[in-house]
């Protein structure tokens, strides 16, 4: 006789899992992302070459602006979920997650919009 | 808490193999890139809010200690970068790879490879800090 097994139980798809898969996306996403605008910040142009006229220039170009609005999305949300992650590795109490949850997510809407309206608006002169 | 105890026991009292090893590098380096990273979207939103305090956040970034951190920053973006690309690539296409012998060889693959490409971006980096440091650049 054979040995029964049970049949697969469909995993039912949360908030968290959909978070679980964009975390990876992102990643892949990310890995370009970020170590093009290291490699031209960090090392081409150099801190000491980066000032108001050189973000000017820059964002004079749509598509440079366009690059820079993706990594704000990206990075700083995957960033955020990341420290909720890592929160909820050591918290583990339903209200106490529940106002971290909260905290994290009024902190990344705050910090998203101060970044959005400088890509929009540019240098104020 | 009680977890964080026993995590920081259990990191400190327990020799770490591959695994644990890329785990702690990648949380410690999340945890410090997205600390620079929100510092670093406040003071690009001074070009638009208050632009001269965008120059004065850059004067702090050319000081010694912000050089230096910068390098540390670099090693950083390119382990977590390169160890997330590892766990996304196995979760999302490879799941059947998840075995013991071919995480460790694949962590120190990553380790290695992010060693080789941070090792010119901090030669880079560490001769910018010397110039501007001691030769008066």
């Amino acid at each position: 006789m054979t040995a029964q097994t049970a049949a697969p139980v469909p995993a039912r798809r949360s908030w968290l899992t959909v978070a679980w898969v964009l975390m990876r996306l992102s990643a892949i996403l990310l890995v370009p992302l970020v170590w093009v605008h290291v490699v031209i910040q960090d090392l081409l142009i150099g801190v000491h070459h980066i000032d108001l006229d050189y973000v000017a220039m820059r964002w004079a170009s749509i598509g440079w602006r366009i690059y820079d609005a993706g990594l704000l999305c990206f990075a700083f949300a995957h960033g955020v979920n990341g420290l909720r992650q890592v929160l909820e590795d050591y918290i583990h109490g339903r209200r106490t997650r529940r106002v971290i949850r909260v905290l994290l997510f009024g902190f990344w809407l705050f910090i998203t919009m101060l970044g959005a309206a400088a890509v929009i608006g540019g240098v104020r002169s | 808490m009680q977890s964080l105890a026993k995590f920081t026991y259990a990191s400190t009292h327990y020799r770490p193999r591959e695994g644990m090893i890329a785990f702690i590098l990648h949380r410690i380096s999340g945890l410090a890139v997205l600390l620079f990273l929100s510092i670093h979207i406040l003071d690009t939103s001074l070009v638009y809010f208050y632009p001269s305090g965008y120059e004065d956040f850059m004067d702090a970034y050319r000081s010694p200690f912000f050089m230096l951190a910068e390098i540390a920053l670099m090693a950083g973006v390119v382990y977590h970068g390169l160890n997330g690309f590892r766990i996304a690539l196995f979760d999302l296409v490879f799941p059947a790879a998840w075995t013991i012998d071919r995480e460790r060889f694949s962590v120190r693959l990553t380790i290695f490879l992010a060693f080789l490409l941070w090792l010119p971006a901090g030669i880079i980096m560490g001769g910018n800090f010397i110039g501007y440091t001691f030769l008066g650049w």
